[in-house]
């Protein structure tokens, strides 16, 4: 990354987080963990579409809000909801209509389904160089298939999405799963920021990147 | 996966000559069977089979309609299209993970088989490798890093992870193929239950 036009490769984060870090490596893997309500969710689609950053190609991959509901937060953002910039791999089995920007898998539970959905939606994109891919979220993934499925999946989406150079974030309430998992999960990605709250407070830190103190830094919402 | 270093594929077509010239391909290296329709196809079809190499038109039960049984049964098998001519849909939409086009050459059909092996291989990789995280994760519970340091199993556990992870990245370049990447969700999918470590 030493190369001056390398970094034209690099995501960047505009001001997602309120920590001293300006962008994240192609091919990276980002979990983004906290408890519920926190804000985990919010973060992930800002880290997708930060504000002030140029728009890159997106495709979410979710496990419990249906289509409807990222699409809607992702207008909200006035990010345009256009099959060839965004897409949407809806795993909730939830109906609707078919759509070129959504792609429905019947279950969480269809591992193969959801992989069949990704290459379409990235396909259908016209396989960019660029693209953010965000899930949501491993803690809903976890009803439906067994920790060492799970944890096989992501493995090979993170690595299918590195491979192709992207970023991909993913959320998970690490309140919801024993200790043990999510050490062992949290070792398939290059980075973690996690999220807590403290007397009312929103507090975030970010671990795993050299050159990134892992401090707890106040973050408003 | 048998005893055989190579793994069991069965062969299915209807043309006898076809499965005799896949035969002699394919022996020394693999163990191997054969069938002649797909109902008997569904028969000689067990656990111990890696891959099979199915004939897309047959009279009686096609191609199509022993994939679609095979999935529906759950096995844990990869399944290659031999088609006479280059498929005009999507293979991975389909449920194969790989095809061939006929005729084929002996390199072809050994890599095609060596490459789903290789997928399969690293669906079980990945699931080794989780297994000894969890050992490690368990191992760090409650110990300080002096212990685990002192720990010669904790160091072992260690070095076997770094090898793994070593090859599990070399591994990963393969995943940009669309129906490679397919595929090895499938394997993770239709694993057995008492494959968890």
């Amino acid at each position: 990354m030493a190369e001056g036009d390398a970094r034209a490769d690099r995501y960047p984060l505009a001001d997602a987080i309120p920590v001293d870090l300006d962008d994240f490596g192609p091919g990276m893997n980002v979990l983004v963990s906290g408890p519920p309500m926190s804000g985990k969710r919010q973060l992930v689609f800002d880290l997708l579409s930060p504000e002030g950053a140029a728009p890159d190609p997106i495709v979410v991959m979710t496990t419990d809000d249906p289509a409807s509901r990222i699409q809607t937060a992702f207008e909200d953002r006035g990010v345009r909801f256009d099959p060839e910039v965004f897409r949407v791999v809806d795993a909730t089995g939830a109906p609707g209509d078919s759509d070129s920007a959504i792609h429905r898998v019947s279950s969480p539970a269809d591992l193969t389904g959801m992989g069949v959905a990704f290459t379409q939606a990235v396909d259908g994109m016209g396989t960019p160089d660029r693209l953010r891919f965000g899930f949501v979220s491993i803690s809903t993934l976890l009803q439906y298939v067994d920790a060492e499925r799970a944890f096989s999946f992501l493995h090979v989406l993170s690595r299918r999405t590195s491979a192709a150079g992207y970023l991909g974030v993913y959320s998970i309430d690490p309140t919801t799963h024993e200790d043990r998992f999510v050490n062992v999960v949290t070792s398939i990605f290059d980075a973690a920021i996690e999220i807590r709250e403290r007397d009312g407070d929103r507090e975030l830190r970010v671990r795993g990147l050299s050159g990134v103190k892992p401090e707890w830094t106040a973050f408003p919402h | 996966m048998t005893a055989s270093e190579g793994g069991t594929v069965l062969i299915v077509d209807d043309d006898r000559e076809v499965v005799r010239t896949y035969h002699r391909y394919l022996e020394g290296t693999y163990d191997i069977r054969e069938a002649y329709d797909g109902e008997s196809a569904l028969d000689e079809l067990d656990d111990d089979v890696d891959v099979v190499l199915l004939d897309r038109l047959m009279p009686g039960v096609s191609g199509g309609e022993v994939l679609d049984r095979i999935r529906d049964r759950g096995y844990d098998v990869r399944v290659a299209m031999v088609t006479a001519v280059d498929p005009d849909f999507d293979i991975v939409d389909m449920g194969f993970d790989d095809y061939l086009t006929k005729p084929t050459t002996r390199e072809e059909l050994r890599r095609t088989i060596d490459d789903l092996l290789a997928l399969d291989q690293h669906a079980v990789d990945v699931r080794e490798y989780h297994a000894l995280l969890v050992k490690a994760a368990a191992l760090r519970e409650g110990k300080s890093r002096y212990e685990l340091e002192e720990n010669p199993a904790y160091a072992d556990l260690e070095s076997r992870l770094s090898d793994l992870e070593a090859t599990l990245e070399s591994e990963a370049g393969d995943l940009t193929d669309d129906s490679r990447f397919v595929a090895t969700l499938r394997a993770i999918d239709t694993a057995g239950e008492d494959a968890d470590g």
